[in-house]
Formats: C-alpha cells, sequence, structure tokens
C-alpha cells in the first residue's frame, strides 16, 4: 500500500488524500487514501455501506469532503459539482441511469454540453457520437430512442457521454449488475480500449466477481475506512472476503447431501400469453423434495411471471401448476400456501415484507390469524429468531424497513421457512441475495442449505449465475419464456450456460 | 440556507426523543397563539386579555367547557371518520355530505318508524339509519375506487355539492316529509320525541357525547388488535404486500369507505338526537365535517387523539363566537385565524419533530475554476 506516495515519482491521476464524510449518524469515510494510476483499471471493493460510493461521489465531485483532499494529476481540486467534475475530466456512471428515455442517444450524450451550436444538426450530432462509440468499440445506434434499449446500451450510452465530454477517469458503480455474461464481456473489452488510451477507469463494487479480475489493483473498504490495497495476484477472492467482512468467509458450493425424494413441485407446458404476447412458453420442470432447482437468466425473461404464476398471483393461460399432486392453477395465494407453498418475492421491501411493519407484524403475515392477532407468540417467536439468525435490529418492534437488506431478507426467509403453522414444503425464491453483502449472502445461502437438507422442495430464479451455480442440484436458464438449457449443478458448462443467458445457444 | 457566515440546516433525526411527542404540539400551539394574537392586536385590543377571555368562555368555565363538549361531540365522529380512511390512504372528502345524508336519514326514521318505539330502541335504530346513509352516500365512491382506481378524493367532494342541494331542496324546495307542516316558514319538521335524547341539566353537552368517546377507544382497540385493522394496516402501507398475503384489496377499500362513510353519517344523527331534532340547515354553515378531516390531521389520524383535537377546535369556535358578546366585541373571524394558525403551525410542527436544526459556522470556500 505505501508503495506510491504523493510527492514521488509516480503521478497519480486522480488520488484522495485522508478523506472524511460525515452524514448524520454515520461516518462514511473516515481518513480515507486512494491513488488512481493513468491507464490503471482500478476496482474499489467494499460491503454496502463500507463507504465506497461515498468516496467515488466525493471524486466525481458530487460530495464535498468534511476534511481531506482531492488530487488530480498531483495537484489539489476543490470540485463543487459534478460537471465541474467532467471538467476536470473525471466522469461517474450511476448504477441508476441518468438518462432521458425520449431522446435519441444522440441527444443524450450531447445533453449539457455547453459549446453546442444554437441550431442542432441532428446529422452532426450523430456522426460525432458514432465516431466515439466507435473509437472504444462501443456499438451503439446515434438514433435509437433510449427508451428502448437495454441495460447494457443504456449503460454504453452512459460511458459514451462522458468520453464525448472528455472524461479521462471514469467511475462506474456496479457496472456488471444489470449485464448478461456476453454483455459483461463487451463492456470489459470497452475498458481495455480505454485503458489503451491512457485513460483511468474505477469498478466500484460490492462483489467479488469478474471486476476484480480484470483490475490491476483492488482498494478494499469496510466501515468507511481502506483495509487493504492489493495489486493483481497478490490475493485471491478468499482473502479479499476477509479484508471485505473482517473474517472468512465460505462461498464454495452447496449442493444436496442427500438422495432427492418424490416430487413436491411439477409444472408441465406452462404457459402465459398476454396481448398475443407469449411470456412464459412451454415450460415443464419437476422439483423434488430436498433438491434445488435453479433458474438462471438476464432479468426481464419471464422469471417475474414464472414465480407469480407457481405462487398463484397470477393463472398460466395454458399448462398446469401441481403442488404435491393438487392442481393450483390461479387458485389464488392462500389457497397456494394452503397446498404447501411458501413464497420469497425478489422485492422483498415492499411485496414480501410490509416496510413500514414490525418484525413482529410481519411474522404474522402469512399466518391465519382469527379475529384477534395473537402478537404475543409472534413477538416470542421474533424474539427467537433475531437470536437464532443473529438479526442485527434495536429490537422485534422495529420497523423492517430500519433493518440492512441482508437482515430483513432474514426476516423474510425465516418467516417462509421456519415459522409456526407454516407447513408448507415447497419453497420458491427469487433473487435472495440481490444487493445483499458478502456476510449476508453467506447466510442467505446457508439457510437455504438448511432448508433444502430439511426435505423442502426449493426453485431458485435468480439473475445472480453464481448464485445458481453455487446452490442449485439442477440449472435451467430462462431466455424469452422458454427453458432453453439444462444442466446438472455439478457438471455444468458455464461457458454454454452463459451463452444460453444471452440467447446464442 | 447560508445567512451571513452560518448555514442553517435540516437533518434527519435518527431517533425521535419521547419528551418531543408532547413539546412539539405544546409549543406549536404556543406560536399559533402568538401569531393569533398579533392580529388581535391589530383588530385594536388586548391580546393577552381576548385570548384569556376566549380560552375562559371556550374552556375554563362550566358553560364554556359543556358548550364546547356539545359541539365537539359530532366533531368527534367526523374527526374519526376522517382518520379512518386516511389511514388506509383512502382520502374521504366527503364527510361533509355524508353527515348531511346522516342527519337526513335519522330524520326519516324519527318521524316514520320511531312512532310507538320506546326511546331505548328509537334513539339507536336513528342512529343506526343515520350511519347507514351516511354509508350509502360513499358507495359510489368507494365502488368507482375500488373496481375502477378512481379518484375517491374528487367523487367524494363531489357528493358534499349534492347532498348541501339535497337538504336544501327537502326544506326550501318542496314540501316533503322532512318539512314542518304546521308553518308556512321552511323549517324541517321535529323527529318524535322518544327518538331524542335530553341534554344534561342545563348544559349543552348530549349523552352522545359518550357514544363518540367511545366509539373513539373502540376503534382504537379494534384497529390495534383485530385482524381486520392488521389487514388495513398491511395494506395502508404497501399494497403489493397485502396482494402477496392475499388479501383482497376490493374488499378492504370498500369496507373502509363505507365504514368512514357510515361514522360520518352518525354525526349527522348526533346533531338530529340531540340539539337539531330535525333536518336542520344550520347544519350546512358549520363545515363539520371539513373541520373533521383537521382535526383528524391534527391528531394524526390516532383515534383517541381525535377526541382531544376535536375538544380543542371546538373550543375555539365556541369561545371564539362568545368573545362577540361583550361590550367591546372582538370579530368572529379572529376564532377562524387562530384555527388556521393552530392548523399550520401544527403540522408545520412536524418538521421539527422528524428532524433538527443544526446551524453551523461556514468558512468562504474560494471555488477553484
Amino acid at each position: 500500500m505505501g508503495s506510491h506516495r504523493s510527492g514521488g515519482a509516480t503521478l497519480f491521476a486522480l488520488s484522495a488524500r485522508q478523506v472524511t464524510k460525515r452524514f448524520p449518524g454515520v461516518l462514511a469515510n473516515d481518513r480515507v487514501d486512494f491513488d488512481l494510476l493513468p491507464g490503471e483499471v482500478h476496482t474499489l471493493l467494499g460491503e454496502n455501506g463500507a463507504g465506497k460510493s461515498t468516496l467515488a461521489s466525493v471524486l466525481c465531485g458530487l460530495y464535498k469532503p468534511d476534511e481531506g483532499a482531492v488530487l488530480r494529476n498531483g495537484t489539489q481540486v476543490r470540485l463543487t459539482s459534478p460537471r465541474h467534475g467532467l471538467q476536470n475530466g473525471i466522469a461517474m456512471v450511476h448504477q441508476h441511469f441518468r438518462l432521458v428515455d425520449r431522446f435519441t442517444v444522440a441527444e443524450n450524450v450531447v445533453l449539457g454540453h455547453r459549446k453546442l451550436p444554437f441550431r442542432l444538426r441532428a446529422n452532426d450530432l450523430e456522426d460525432q457520437v458514432g465516431q466515439v462509440a466507435e473509437r472504444f468499440g462501443l456499438p451503439l445506434d446515434p438514433r435509437a430512442v433510449v427508451g428502448e434499449l437495454s441495460a447494457g446500451q443504456r449503460q454504453r450510452v452512459e460511458i459514451v457521454k462522458a468520453l464525448y465530454h472528455g472524461a479521462e477517469i471514469l467511475l462506474l458503480d456496479e457496472p456488471t449488475a444489470l449485464l448478461a455474461p456476453p454483455e459483461v464481456e463487451k463492456l470489459f473489452e470497452t475498458v481495455r480500449a480505454m485503458t489503451q488510451a491512457g485513460k483511468s477507469v474505477v469498478f466500484v463494487s460490492h462483489k467479488l466477481g469478474e471486476v476484480v479480475d480484470i483490475s490491476d489493483r483492488v482498494t478494499v473498504m469496510r466501515d468507511g475506512r481502506v483495509t487493504g490495497s492489493v495489486a493483481r495476484g497478490e490475493a485471491d477472492t478468499r482473502k479479499l472476503a476477509e479484508l471485505m467482512v473482517g473474517r472468512d468467509i465460505d462461498l464454495s458450493p452447496r449442493r444436496s447431501r442427500g438422495e432427492a425424494k418424490g416430487t413436491l413441485l411439477s409444472l408441465s407446458n406452462v404457459g402465459l400469453t398476454k396481448d398475443g404476447v407469449d411470456h412464459i412458453a412451454q415450460v415443464s420442470f419437476d422439483v423434488r423434495a430436498g433438491e434445488i432447482v435453479g433458474v438462471a437468466g438476464v432479468s426481464g425473461n419471464g422469471q417475474r411471471e414464472l414465480a407469480e404464476i407457481v405462487a398463484g398471483l397470477i393463472a398460466p393461460t395454458s399448462g398446469e401448476v401441481s403442488i404435491n399432486g393438487e392442481r393450483v392453477n390461479g387458485v389464488g395465494t392462500r389457497n397456494v400456501r394452503k397446498a404447501g407453498l411458501a413464497y420469497v418475492p425478489e422485492d422483498r421491501l415492499g411485496t414480501g415484507l410490509a416496510p413500514s411493519l414490525s418484525i413482529v407484524d410481519n411474522l404474522v403475515l402469512t399466518r391465519d390469524r382469527g379475529f384477534l392477532v395473537d402478537r404475543k407468540s409472534a413477538h416470542a417467536e421474533a424474539e427467537a429468531f433475531i437470536a437464532q439468525l443473529e438479526i442485527k435490529t434495536p429490537n422485534a418492534l422495529t420497523a423492517t424497513r430500519k433493518l440492512s437488506g441482508g437482515n430483513s431478507q432474514k426476516v423474510l426467509l425465516a418467516r417462509e421457512i421456519f415459522a409456526a403453522g407454516n407447513n408448507s414444503r415447497v419453497l420458491v425464491v427469487c433473487s435472495p441475495t440481490r444487493g445483499l453483502d458478502v456476510g449476508a449472502v453467506e447466510a442467505v445461502h446457508k439457510l437455504l442449505d438448511e432448508a433444502r437438507s430439511a426435505g423442502k422442495a426449493i426453485l431458485l430464479i435468480s439473475e445472480d449465475l453464481d448464485e445458481v451455480l453455487t446452490l442449485a442440484d439442477k440449472i435451467l436458464v430462462l431466455y424469452r419464456g422458454s427453458v432453453v438449457h439444462e444442466a446438472m449443478g455439478d457438471q455444468v458448462d458455464v461457458e454454454a450456460v452463459g451463452l444460453a443467458m444471452a440467447g446464442l445457444s | 440556507m447560508i445567512i451571513g457566515n452560518y448555514r442553517i440546516e435540516l437533518e434527519p433525526r435518527l431517533s425521535t426523543p419521547k419528551w418531543l411527542y408532547a413539546a412539539v404540539p405544546a409549543l406549536s400551539l404556543l406560536f399559533a397563539f402568538v401569531v393569533g394574537g398579533v392580529f388581535i392586536g391589530l383588530t385594536g385590543h388586548s391580546p393577552i386579555g381576548t385570548l384569556s377571555l376566549l380560552i375562559e368562555r371556550g374552556y375554563a368555565s362550566t358553560k364554556g367547557i359543556t358548550n364546547t363538549l356539545g359541539s365537539a361531540t359530532p366533531l368527534i365522529c367526523t374527526g374519526l371518520a376522517a382518520a379512518f380512511a386516511f389511514r388506509m390512504n383512502l382520502f374521504n372528502i366527503g364527510e361533509e355530505g355524508q353527515m348531511y345524508l346522516g342527519m337526513i336519514g335519522s330524520a326519516w326514521a324519527g318521524i316514520v318508524l320511531a312512532g310507538h318505539l320506546p326511546g331505548f330502541v328509537a334513539v339507536p335504530m336513528v342512529l343506526l339509519f343515520g350511519a347507514l346513509c351516511g354509508a350509502l352516500w360513499v358507495l359510489l365512491p368507494a365502488v368507482l375506487r375500488a373496481k375502477l382506481g378512481t379518484s375517491e378524493i374528487v367523487s367524494s367532494l363531489l357528493l358534499n355539492y349534492v347532498a348541501l342541494n339535497l337538504v336544501n331542496y327537502f326544506i326550501f324546495g318542496s314540501r316533503g316529509i322532512f318539512r314542518d307542516p304546521t308553518t308556512s316558514f321552511p323549517q324541517g319538521r321535529l323527529i318524535e320525541e322518544s327518538a331524542r335524547l335530553g341534554s344534561f341539566g342545563t348544559t349543552r353537552t348530549y349523552p352522545t357525547v359518550l357514544i363518540a368517546v367511545a366509539l373513539a377507544i373502540g376503534l382504537y382497540w379494534f384497529m390495534k388488535r383485530s385482524n381486520y385493522g392488521y389487514e388495513t394496516s398491511v395494506f395502508a402501507d404497501s399494497p403489493n404486500t397485502a396482494r402477496y398475503a392475499g388479501m383482497s384489496s376490493t374488499k378492504l377499500t370498500l369496507s373502509v369507505l363505507l365504514f368512514s362513510g357510515a361514522l360520518a353519517g352518525l354525526a349527522g344523527s348526533m346533531y338530529v338526537v340531540g340539539p337539531a331534532g330535525k333536518v336542520d340547515p344550520g347544519l350546512l354553515q358549520i363545515g363539520l365535517g371539513y373541520a373533521g378531516i383537521v382535526v383528524a390531521a391534527l391528531a394524526r389520524y390516532n383515534f383517541v387523539a381525535v377526541i382531544l383535537t376535536a375538544i380543542l377546535f371546538a373550543g375555539l369556535r365556541e369561545g371564539g363566537a362568545s368573545l362577540q358578546i361583550s361590550s367591546n366585541p372582538v370579530p368572529i373571524s379572529i376564532a377562524v385565524v387562530l384555527q388556521g394558525s393552530v392548523l399550520l403551525f401544527a403540522l408545520g410542527g412536524e418538521v421539527f419533530r422528524r428532524n433538527r436544526l443544526r446551524i453551523r459556522r461556514v468558512q468562504q470556500v474560494s471555488v477553484a475554476s
């Protein structure tokens, strides 16, 4: 870490010196040092709330540091706004894109540029934008309307926009979260083209995935401080995870240890057609007791519809869903639950849990309640879960929205797997670790593994391929509503799965 | 905001200390009186003298407090009606009209049905009819909302005007059953004596105040403990979660709006069995339905707190009105100014319960270009 300090021979493209940033009740950055070399790919790694996004926001001019300084090419700069940051060649691509949906790509890219002529010539602008895109290997049609583009394409628009405005340093916040594997590969090619042109790239990420692999250097943050900065090859993922979380983390694959028993959930030729569009087409599979079937796929390929069909929220237009041999097509959520289904939706706060209600009240949600609600037993149950699952909360009456993502997910999983009066045998789980910390991911995976060992039939629908690969005994790939690929968990060809997710099989 | 060398900011509180729950409303009330006092001063009266007279005539004298309790009675009901719907994010603005319909329904039952019935049957029946008519008056907005998602704010509000003209029609526009046949002067026909309640002694407080208070406490308990209260709180917090748990949004929306309408209707009934005894166009002048919305907002939609805010509001009105009876009368508009400033400061005070004010010195930072 201490090998290059400012004032030495190396001139850093961008540095943070002893940056401190406070928010009410939180010390988001505590005397943070950070150095970025020209032409370098650098990952800023840390859990949610570790302070990495705050640091990135300070570096791009969105926040002003309370103490400390930002240095550009060795000289201190006091950035007052992101625009001011951009004037210094620093740009950030946020996780939630900031584009105008109804504008074309070219219009979005030139938006905010100070030196536009009074009369905009669409053709000229489109040519300019096209040139920038081509130079960095970003296939984009400047005339396309942004609202019709995929997440990956929108990200490209953001990157082209930054480059068009003269960015030398690009900060990318969770850039792979929304991308399919081939799109990720494409992004990396762009990043290589940029570094070859002398530009620097910072990935801000909480995942020990692919971004770490292509980085020249990884700086790890925890609780607002830098816990380590390592060059490529100096540390493996396990070591990085330890730096992130502060303890040893086990993310190795978990498979069924026993033999799977009888079929509990069965779909045969299930289809959903709405307004002439097939959202789900001819999907058939079985889930047996004691196994996890994983459904992989890029977001928006029918995962939500599939989950809602199984959970009884919507009725399929063809085919049959049965739980424990009982046909449950569109019988409604209450009856599907009675038939033995538990459901952990993707949107945990806002669908699975009522955000302003307490942990106790959320445990009551799927119980049979009678005329008066029995909160006494729910309170005892909540306290037992809090102790058992190490849910961090002031008490059992805390509103679930005040919990961290990992802790609220534990409440939801506890209710759907272990809660009293829950005699479910089938569990449908959607993207259970989306946005969670490494430590919480480990805990959630352990819970699902325990539920499997307890003989539940689990359908895991996740956009996170790593998660499916880690947990599933059998893997299905969903593309445009159809199952296009099937593999057993322990003999999976990752490349084939990736291609199938992109619809290239 | 930056003033001179100081930066003034509102910062969200991480937790709210308990004492603030009492201090913020108390201070809001104080500030409201200060602002009201300024206006009293402008009219040439002594602010402190006038305010203390208002407090005495609104709350502190036997006559004052019993008058206040009497006019607070229907206000508690409309306040409960508003609070009940608003808690589920259903904005029933039609309490005014539902209350008129309650008055009409009660009067009808009191004239037509109460004839030979003893009081202990007639009074509850009359009250029930009023509640029923109040509920019916919100049926259309409720169905439109539940089935088509039409804004209940607009539809329930518009029905207020229909109800208003309905009352005017029954009394001034026609010679129907509601009109007193014995006089040529248009006024309401009195309901059967057995269907009316006498006031306590010589006061203007009626036993219906006990019903209103019992309703408030009962509702508080019921919504806190029952499955119905639980389901509405889930639905209010997150409709998707309610759908996930298999609750019927149609049933919940309909039942909440109808019950809210029934509570507002009951306000009209209490006016009939109590002071009025008939369909009285005088009720149209007071705006108890709209005031109920204000009372509920002040109470932060807490049913028990509605009792207190309704009494506060009714007292301002009673005290304000009685200020006109003096050698040097204060205009009645002053009472309205006071009500307005109480509401404004009470709602504004919320900001300070949730946030705290921070004043910090700032150094001027030179901006590098």
